[in-house]
């Protein structure tokens, strides 16, 4: 028995090849092969290695002219006849240092079309945006309500591996981000950072990403504090976020806050190094003012907040009262 | 024997990529062979490319020699094409191969090429007998030439280089159907010693009535009109009739037990898978040694024609491991 190699090389390159080409590819989409089957098709037919690329997808799948697969091969060669495969992102290749040839033409052309139909059907016609932020899909991820299947699905096509920690991160604004843990927090934006979890754990991920969100500041002089918040370091102020929902109507030491901050352009920033810094003349120094003239500026606002800020109860007090003031402000964030 | 048809059952789908194999090999390769083709068949075969003697030595690695020696009581000598490999020293296990061909068609460098992968691999001898043909020759010429052939070379091990301890009897197809019937032959009259039987997509029962005959009528590769070619061929009148004998139809045997550790693959979508299961079981039910694969999707020799095909490839690794296993290599 003649086996499909001989059987083609036997044939007519210009016309009876041609045609069993396309019947094989043909076939091959009838009965719904998979990406592997058709690469297969287009290695063995062409009789070199053939191999289907889709970054945007994940896609890599290589296939040597004896119906081996193996993905590892030689970095692709300008000269190599080359395809990109109708509608999307992703290229088939054959690795010969030649011109195609009327059959590897046709090969490299139908394996294409077969390779897009499985695209679209397996993998959505839409490419998804490989940095975790296409938003419906990372919406599914989130989405405790979801069924498991459809949330791995969603995972898949964002390009995230099931068996390394993701998390998700909550951007200003309430925008959701989904990646992988070891991936560095974003920059120049207020961002809250879920805890590192597996896939399906992403919507606790996702919840407590916005409660730190909730308690990440503008790190601007009237809104002084920290622009990346993690959730792994909030401690009981995971607590205190939980108790006061977006809306609450603000507690005392917020009210007096806001008034001491409209007294004077330095005054929130003077407060919150005072409440944060080791020491009165490290929170000196953070400002780049004299430790006198901080000295000055705290008898100026203790008067207007009602309370001391230069013992240790007082400023846990005055720290609260910038949690809180966060929380109360972020009222209109999801 | 019942002609009644089973209820017209929906034949198990080919694999994808054998199914575009087959569109592509399908046009030369009709599913139903009738007698009046039988000329035309072995004169594709003739045109078609036998493997040369440079093919079969694979760069030198083996000696390749054909032998003429005595055929059964009254008839020709038989050839036996036998490949060894040049680098052996010591006896080597041998497999012993009949090839395919519906009784009808092909010479002894049919399927070689596939028992060469495996004894490049495992370094044994090859050794391929050239039966005479039905309908020039019926039943019992075929079987009796392999088994002559057979005898012969357990005879000749030692001048052969080959450990007459560790003899494999392989054939696919009709070849599948001679190897399960020299292993009965062999136990029967006391013949070699044989080490293990490889019977591939094995053709083993001239009755040509099983569901899967029926089901698989026209379709993909040696359909059930193809199968009575070749039984026919064979027995002429007697086929499916009473008293066929089990050296002719290894299926009409009722004791398969003593008989060396089988392997038998099959594809689900062709002729011969029901009546291959059913040696397999006879086989288990007699208390004897088979490993039985059934190839999803497959058709009739679909590893020869789409070799790279993954569900082709999964099948000859099977082949290879069984070997390894019952060679100890």
């Amino acid at each position: 028995m003649r086996d499909l190699v001989g059987r083609l090389s036997a044939l007519d390159p210009d016309a009876g090849a041609a045609v069993q080409v396309i019947a094989y590819f043909d076939r091959l989409v009838e009965t719904r092969a998979g990406l592997e089957a058709i690469v297969r098709g287009a290695a063995v037919l062409a009789g070199c290695p053939a191999c289907l690329t889709d970054s945007e997808r994940g896609v890599h799948v290589r296939v040597l002219p004896d119906g081996g697969r193996t993905d590892a091969g030689p970095p692709p060669d300008p000269v190599w006849p080359r395809i990109t495969v109708p509608g999307g992102a992703a290229a088939l290749w054959l690795e010969r240092p030649s011109p195609p040839g009327p059959v590897g033409a046709m090969v490299l052309e139908r394996a294409a079309a077969a390779a897009r139909g499985v695209l679209d059907r397996t993998r959505g016609r839409a490419p998804a945006r490989r940095d975790g932020d296409d938003p419906a899909l990372v919406e599914v991820l989130l989405d405790a309500a979801a069924p498991s299947a459809v949330r791995s699905l969603a995972a898949r096509a964002l390009g995230l591996p099931g068996d390394i920690p993701v998390r998700a991160v909550a951007l200003e604004g309430g925008v959701p981000r989904v990646g992988p843990a070891h991936h560095p927090p974003p920059e120049g934006v207020r961002a809250g950072i879920g805890p590192a979890v597996t896939v399906p754990d992403l919507p606790r991920s996702w919840a407590l990403a916005r409660t730190a969100l909730r308690l990440a500041a503008e790190g601007t002089p009237q809104d002084p504090g920290p622009r990346v918040v993690h959730s792994d370091e909030l401690g009981g102020l995971a607590v205190l976020a939980a108790a006061v929902p977006p809306g609450t109507a603000p507690h005392p030491d917020v009210r007096a806050l806001e008034r001491a901050g409209s007294e004077a352009p330095w005054m929130l920033a003077t407060l919150y190094a005072a409440a944060y810094a080791p020491s009165l003349r490290a929170a000196a120094a953070q400002l780049t003012v004299h430790h006198s003239t901080l000295q000055d500026r705290l008898a100026h606002a203790e008067p207007l907040l009602g309370w001391t800020v230069r013992d240790p109860r007082g400023r846990l007090r005055l720290q609260l009262a910038f949690a809180l003031r966060r929380l109360h402000r972020d009222a209109g964030s999801p | 024997m019942s002609n009644t048809l089973p209820s017209a059952a929906t034949p198990p789908p080919f694999d994808p990529e054998l199914a575009a194999a087959l569109a592509v090999l399908g046009e030369t390769l009709p599913s139903s062979l009738t007698p009046d083709m039988i000329p035309l068949l072995r004169a594709g075969m003739a045109n078609g490319p036998s493997l040369p003697d440079e093919a079969l030595s694979r760069g030198g690695a083996f000696e390749v020699e054909e032998r003429a020696v005595p055929g059964p009581a009254g008839a020709p000598d038989v050839s036996l094409l036998i490949c060894r490999p040049a680098a052996a020293t010591a006896p080597l296990a041998a497999v012993y191969h009949t090839h395919g061909g519906g009784m009808i068609i092909g010479d002894n460098r049919v399927g070689v090429d596939v028992v060469l992968d495996w004894a490049q691999e495992l370094q044994f001898v090859v050794v391929s007998v050239e039966y005479r043909l039905a309908p020039e020759h019926p039943h019992p010429a075929p079987v009796e030439d392999c088994y002559a052939g057979l005898v012969w070379t357990a005879a000749h091990a030692g001048e052969l280089g080959i450990d007459p301890e560790r003899i494999i009897i392989a054939g696919a197809s009709a070849g599948g159907g001679l190897a399960a019937a020299l292993a009965l032959m062999a136990r029967d009259r006391g013949g070699p010693a044989l080490a293990g039987q490889m019977l591939m997509c094995p053709m083993l029962d001239d009755r040509n009535d099983t569901p899967s005959s029926h089901q698989m009528a026209g379709l993909g590769v040696w359909d059930r009109t193809a199968n009575e070619t070749g039984w026919t061929a064979l027995l002429g009148a007697a086929r499916g009739g009473p008293g066929v004998s089990p050296y002719a139809a290894p299926a009409r045997a009722t004791d398969l037990s003593g008989l060396p550790p089988a392997f038998i693959d099959v594809g689900s979508a062709e002729t011969f898978r029901d009546e291959d299961v059913a040696y397999a079981g006879a086989i288990w039910r007699s208390g004897g040694s088979a490993e039985l694969h059934v190839w999803p999707g497959g058709f009739h020799g679909f590893d020869l024609m789409a070799p790279q095909a993954a569900v082709s490839q999964d099948a000859r690794a099977a082949r290879l491991r069984w070997l390894r296993r019952v060679l100890g290599s």
